[in-house]
């Protein structure tokens, strides 16, 4: 890293001393070639296209006429002026020696979409893109999209139209083009393929990619947080039919105390995820980065559940002492498992109890051991977060989930429980499923 | 408590004042102390149901994690009502549970138990006791749930019947309120209740 800063600052400060008389405002680019030739030029923002070209050509054997410069899946037209197009510093220009001059394009670069809503030029100065940008800012930042050759993923590629909405962008195969890049497409249809940088750091080259986040929007239309009712100029947009919107410290505070709960769901598709909070159908949050924007520890708490909850489904069990949970993968043969990276417990698989040869004990006798059965490993026992006082409230107000165990706490409400983790619906009386006959024959205690 | 659900319970109880279920004195919302954790609700028995001309106090417990998970809502005033134990005023309501969103309010909450007292679900009952009343017997539940409605929510229809029964077991030692609940259990049955009182 420290190398290229070096070397960056080298030929940007020789490029200054080169041209220094004639730019005033230099800006660093570097202008690539289809045999993969890198020339960094120093441009003014104030220059037209043709400028760039004329001042390019000579150093790559080329008359100005011969050449075509490709951004961000444009063909930039002679009279346009770079400042036009918000070149960061040190993005790279794709030149290319043109074969068809006659081809008329009506270039334009896009830098707002919405999800299936109509491009719309009066909104483009206000709409970003929201990426998790990993390296190195490592935080929720603002992006810009950029385009390449789906096959041979060149960015010497120019679009036949616009992308539209998100769709277009996020799903492959949905907007053509040709690729500049001899025999790629060889007369065939090119596709191309949108792709995200962070722009809040000097770009790493062509490969320093970034996850867009496309469900963070800048809030256009002034709608009010479902939840806190603020309007706020950032929200997140939940993937459902109506479009529903929190703002961020409300999307934060929703995933947390679902996470808390472990109210999360787990698709096979996506991952860990959380539906839309106003509880619409088919609503999932479909690009699980997006609980990168939580905190680090929350997101590690969300990393840790979603691996557990993958072990769950694949079978494994969750170690059943309270504050652990650990997901451990079983053997098929063997009924003992090992608390291996959590607490150590020992139980057995199938009743999730304290390790035991033969049998498993009915449900009476192991709800006495479950009150009695705290004291596993004195070390243990100091180690984990339950006071005297909670253990005496678990006595009291909570039992395990039939099907999974999690302590429940009733809070004076039904007898009809809900696991808040496996969402089994129980009775609070008869510790099995919820029945009718539950309904009928209870008494009130 | 944590921000957001204070700014939104705030936004909710202006929007209950302001509401024209508020100016028809059918639901109310009153702030208990001054954090917006506890909350006191007020319902009107809806018209032309056994609970018509009562007031029907609510607890209302904000949780920390409020608007995405319910609120907890308990019935203070002694109600007679499937799914509303008659013992400690638990509500079974599915919106209370997991069929709660994040888009719903106090108010929704309680426009909600309005239309429960005025159609109860007797399938998916809080009180056994009174489901099966209700089922089976629907104008004893009726004229219980009117009693009720006289005595603990000042509703007018007095039933000097029930009262006379009631006053039979008061006599016997027993206190009102449990004389009360054992005859509505055994269908003002004065025999049967004492046996259950006295066994
Ligand atoms: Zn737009
Ligand atoms: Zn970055
Ligand atoms: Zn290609
Ligand atoms: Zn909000
Ligand atoms: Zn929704
Ligand atoms: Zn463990
Ligand atoms: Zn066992
Ligand atoms: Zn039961």
């Amino acid at each position: 890293m420290y190398m290229l800063d070096c070397l960056l600052n080298f030929i940007r400060r020789v490029l200054d001393t080169i041209f220094s008389r004639r730019i005033t405002n230099s800006l660093l680019i570097f202008v690539k070639t289809n045999t993969g030739t890198v020339v960094p030029v120093g441009l003014d923002p104030k220059w037209e296209v043709r400028d760039v070209k004329e001042f390019v050509a000579p150093k790559l054997g080329m008359t100005p006429e011969e050449l075509m410069i490709i951004f961000a899946g444009k063909e930039l037209q002679d009279s346009e002026l770079l400042e036009e197009y918000n070149l960061a510093e040190q993005t790279v220009l794709h030149a290319v020696k043109s074969r068809r001059r006659s081809f008329k394009r009506k270039p334009r670069v896009s830098t707002c979409i919405e999800e299936d809503e109509e491009f719309d030029d009066t909104k483009r100065a206000a709409v970003n893109f929201y990426v998790y940008c990993t390296s190195p800012c490592a935080n929720t930042t603002v992006g810009k999209i950029r385009v390449r050759c789906f096959k041979c993923k060149s960015g010497a590629f120019t679009v036949d139209s616009d992308p539209k909405n998100w769709n277009d962008v996020l799903k492959p195969k949905r907007i053509t083009g040709h690729c500049e890049i001899s025999q790629c497409t060889d007369g065939e249809v090119g596709w191309s393929e949108f792709y995200f940088k962070c722009s809040e750091h000097v770009t790493k080259g062509e490969n320093d990619e970034a996850v867009a986040l496309h469900l963070i929007r800048n809030n256009l239309h002034d709608i009010q947080c479902l939840a806190c009712t603020d309007v706020r100029s950032k929200v997140f947009v939940y993937p459902c039919d109506d479009g529903h919107v929190t703002c961020l410290e409300c999307f934060c505070e929703y995933a947390v105390s679902r996470l808390r709960e472990r109210r999360f769901v787990f698709d096979n598709d996506i991952g860990y995820t959380l539906p839309c909070p106003a509880g619409c159908p088919n609503s999932l949050i479909n690009q699980p980065y997006h609980f990168k924007v939580l905190s680090k520890d929350h997101f590690e708490m969300y990393e840790r559940f979603a691996t557990e909850e993958y072990v769950l489904k694949n079978g494994g069990v969750l170690c059943p002492q309270p504050n652990c949970g650990a997901g451990i993968l079983v053997d098929d043969d063997c009924d003992k498992v090992s608390c291996i990276n959590g607490c150590g417990y020992v139980f057995c698989k199938k009743c999730l109890q304290g390790y035991h040869i033969g049998e498993c004990l009915p449900k009476e006798e192991q709800l006495i051991i479950d009150i009695t059965g705290y004291s596993v490993d004195p070390k243990l026992v100091s180690q984990s977060k339950w006071d005297d006082a909670s253990k005496v409230k678990i006595k009291v107000s909570t039992k395990p989930c039939p099907k999974c165990r999690t302590a429940t706490e009733r809070d004076g409400g039904c007898m009809h429980m809900v696991c808040t983790r496996c969402s089994f619906p129980w009775c609070w009386l008869c510790q099995t499923e919820w029945t009718r006959e539950c309904m009928g024959s209870h008494w009130f205690s | 408590m944590n921000n957001i659900a204070t700014q939104r319970i705030k936004r909710e109880f202006k929007e209950v004042i302001k509401s024209e279920e508020l100016a028809k004195c059918s639901i109310k919302v009153d702030l208990i102390g001054d954090s917006y954790t506890e909350l006191k609700g007020e319902i009107a028995g809806p018209p032309d149901t056994p609970y018509e001309g009562g007031t029907f106090f609510l607890e209302i417990k904000v949780p920390e994690t409020y608007p995405f998970n319910p609120p907890k809502v308990r019935f203070m005033t002694k109600i007679w009502h499937p799914n509303i134990s008659s013992v400690t005023g638990a509500i079974c309501l599915d919106i209370l549970k997991d069929q709660w969103a994040a888009a719903m309010t106090l108010r929704t909450v309680l426009l909600s138990l309005q239309a429960l007292m005025a159609a109860a679900e007797p399938d998916d009952p809080q009180d056994a006791v009174v489901a099966k009343q209700y089922k089976e017997y629907p104008e004893i539940f009726a004229k219980t749930a009117s009693h009720w409605t006289n005595v603990y929510a000042g509703g007018p229809n007095k039933n000097s019947d029930f009262d006379t029964k009631i006053q039979r077991l008061i006599d016997m030692g027993i206190e009102c309120d449990q004389a009360r609940g054992a005859l509505s259990t055994y269908n003002w049955d004065l025999e049967r209740a004492t046996e259950q009182l006295f066994s």
